[in-house]
């Protein structure tokens, strides 16, 4: 960890999940710096997407508790407001909706912060033209490579200028050309604009392009001998 | 983008499924719209033939459910005129007759005395009045003698018995231009009801507060005695109360409203199931839409939002359905003497309230439950 202040943590961080009694994470006690770019790694089942869930405010944890700058997010007064404005999320499938096109999929997340079409619009066009995408603008998802589709996905995240950038597996269905374009398109989201980035992957080429790397396994943190927190 | 952009998009995304549905909406609509205009625009037409010739009262037999079947003494009318209040106590026999050869059933043919002044209120479109000597005169509403094809100076055959066609007029009201007037002795000959008619038209001496001077009028004929003492059994109803109260309108109004609600059931239904079956599909978009920060407002709003959009669209299909509808019924010879053919904008306007209640019942239970689903169960849905 750097001398940079802490945006994001995690203290003793539980997830169980009712259907099987299944253990996903265990007591995860995790820093991030502001402007930090993180990867979790970890093989299949380890509760990497499970630990994204949770500091994305998307499922609510079973133990423990998740801070953002210090503040818990069961004080949060509206998790919905604090993910429309403080998280962008790039998922491995993309999600973009079919109906739209690429701008309008970029325009989606701005319906809870700007009110004027024309400013919703502008934005869009802002976003698409920085992860060069402007030209595909009037498409639908169907009509874009899946390459294309991500960066489109990745702009979308970034719509309300969230403090965090949130991606789950963002490279799982990309050839690795397609990859690299994605995770260059990170470098510069990270470099150019100081974004805090928590990424999960299971490749080691992918994390090597992160700040910092934390494992799973399990459902707890590994420090490469053992994982932390009580075992059972 | 706007948010109604979105919701458009959504509704086309299936458009099969979403026309079915208009279709469904729209018949709905278009029933409630043209069985209420239809019953509605008969009340209106009956009203109008006492509202708009000033009559504030309509004296009938107390107690009878079926007020056009009234039956009452014609020497009453002479008592009813000396009540204090009173200017005028018309009286009339209505009855109804029918035309098998032209299939014109229930036709109404009224009897009013030679000097009535409703008679002021026909505009002869061809012949005459009726005179006193007129022993077989018949005047016929345009209508009518369009219907059976008649023109002045033929003759016509009228329960059996030969009728000379002396005019032809045109009433202010549907309902009059659909019917038969000859004289108020000729048609209680004709019908065996010496000496009776089916009520009078009350009009009352101008006053400053009429509605007291109604309702002493009122009390005063409900006291009424023949020379024995016995009540003579009349009640004198305000022009609405009465239109209100006649069993016909009644009927027509409980099945216009009857048929409306079954016929909305099933558009709600088909509602339901369509923006169920629409969210069931788009559990994972919603999963999205939350996961990027959307409230469960807007979610609720986007589903409703659909919702009243696809029952919208139904409703002004449905409405303009009914309106041609209607029209097209009140061409037909047995309904032109019935129906205006038009339908007004009140009842319009129900329909469209109604079509958006079917949008909030149809839309409600889909749109919270996809407000209420979590993002993360949401997103791991196939």
């Amino acid at each position: 960890m750097s001398d940079r202040p802490v945006i994001l943590s995690t203290d003793r961080l539980s997830r169980v999940y009712a259907d099987g009694n299944v253990q996903a994470l265990h007591e995860a006690t995790i820093e991030v710096a502001r402007g930090e770019y993180l990867a979790v790694m970890g093989p299949s089942g380890s509760g990497k997407s499970t630990l994204l869930n949770l500091l994305g405010a998307l499922d609510t944890p079973t133990g423990g508790a998740v801070y953002f700058e210090g503040r818990n997010y069961g004080d949060l007064p509206s998790l919905d407001r604090f993910r429309a404005h403080e998280l962008g999320f790039v998922f491995q499938s993309f999600h973009l909706l079919p109906t739209l096109t690429a701008a309008e999929n970029v325009q989606i997340p701005l319906f809870e912060s700007s009110h004027r079409a024309a400013a919703r619009a502008a934005r869009a066009a802002e976003l698409l033209e920085l992860v060069g995408m402007i030209h595909r603008a009037g498409h639908l998802p169907n009509q874009l490579s899946v390459g294309e589709r991500q960066r489109v996905a990745v702009a979308r995240a970034l719509a309300n200028r969230p403090a965090i950038l949130l991606a789950d597996e963002p490279t799982g269905n990309l050839d690795s050309r397609t990859a690299a374009h994605v995770l260059d398109l990170f470098d510069h989201l990270h470099r150019a604009q100081s974004m805090t980035i928590i990424l999960v992957t299971h490749g080691d080429d992918v994390a090597a392009r992160a700040e910092r790397v934390i494992h799973l396994r399990d459902g707890r943190v590994w420090n490469g001998q053992t994982c932390e927190g009580p075992r059972e | 983008m706007y948010f109604f952009t979105f919701i458009f998009r959504n509704v086309l995304r299936r458009p099969v499924r979403s026309a079915l549905t208009g279709v469904g909406v729209m018949l709905a609509v278009g029933a409630v719209v043209a069985l209420l205009g239809i019953a509605q625009g008969f009340e209106r037409s009956f009203a109008e033939l006492f509202e708009l010739r000033g009559v504030d009262l309509v004296v009938v037999r107390a107690g009878r459910t079926d007020r056009m079947t009234s039956n009452l003494d014609e020497a009453i009318g002479e008592r009813l005129a000396e009540l204090p209040g009173v200017q005028s106590a018309i009286p009339g026999l209505a009855e109804v007759v029918s035309f098998p050869e032209a299939h014109l059933i229930g036709v109404p043919i009224q009897g009013w005395p030679l000097d009535s002044p409703q008679f002021d209120d026909l505009s002869l479109q061809s012949g005459r009045r009726l005179r006193p000597d007129d022993e077989n005169g018949v005047l016929l509403g345009l209508v009518l003698a369009r219907n059976l094809e008649l023109t002045t100076g033929q003759s016509i055959e009228i329960e059996m018995e030969p009728f000379e066609v002396v005019g032809i007029f045109e009433s202010f009201n549907v309902i009059e231009n659909g019917s038969a007037v000859m004289s108020l002795s000729r048609l209680q000959t004709l019908m065996d009801r010496h000496g009776q008619v089916s009520g009078f038209q009350v009009v009352l001496t101008p006053n400053d507060d009429k509605e007291v001077l109604r309702d002493r009028v009122r009390t005063a004929i409900a006291e009424l005695r023949d020379e024995e003492g016995r009540p003579l059994k009349l009640e004198a109803l305000p022009t609405r109360d009465y239109v209100d109260s006649v069993v016909q309108i009644r009927v027509a109004r409980g099945m216009a409203w009857l048929t409306s609600s079954i016929a909305l059931l099933i558009g709600t239904v088909g509602m339901l199931n369509t923006m169920i079956m629409s969210v069931f599909e788009r559990t994972r978009e919603i999963g999205i839409l939350r996961a990027i920060g959307w409230r469960r407002g807007r979610i609720l709003a986007m589903i409703l939002g659909e919702s009243l959009l696809l029952c919208s669209a139904g409703a002004v299909a449905g409405a303009v359905g009914a309106v041609l509808l209607t029209r097209w019924l009140a061409s037909f010879p047995a309904a032109a003497g019935l129906m205006a053919g038009t339908i007004s904008p009140a009842v319009i306007l129900q329909g469209f309230v109604i079509a958006l209640l079917v949008g909030v019942f149809g839309g409600a239970y889909p749109a919270f439950r996809g407000a209420g689903l979590s993002p993360t169960e949401a997103l791991r849905h196939e």
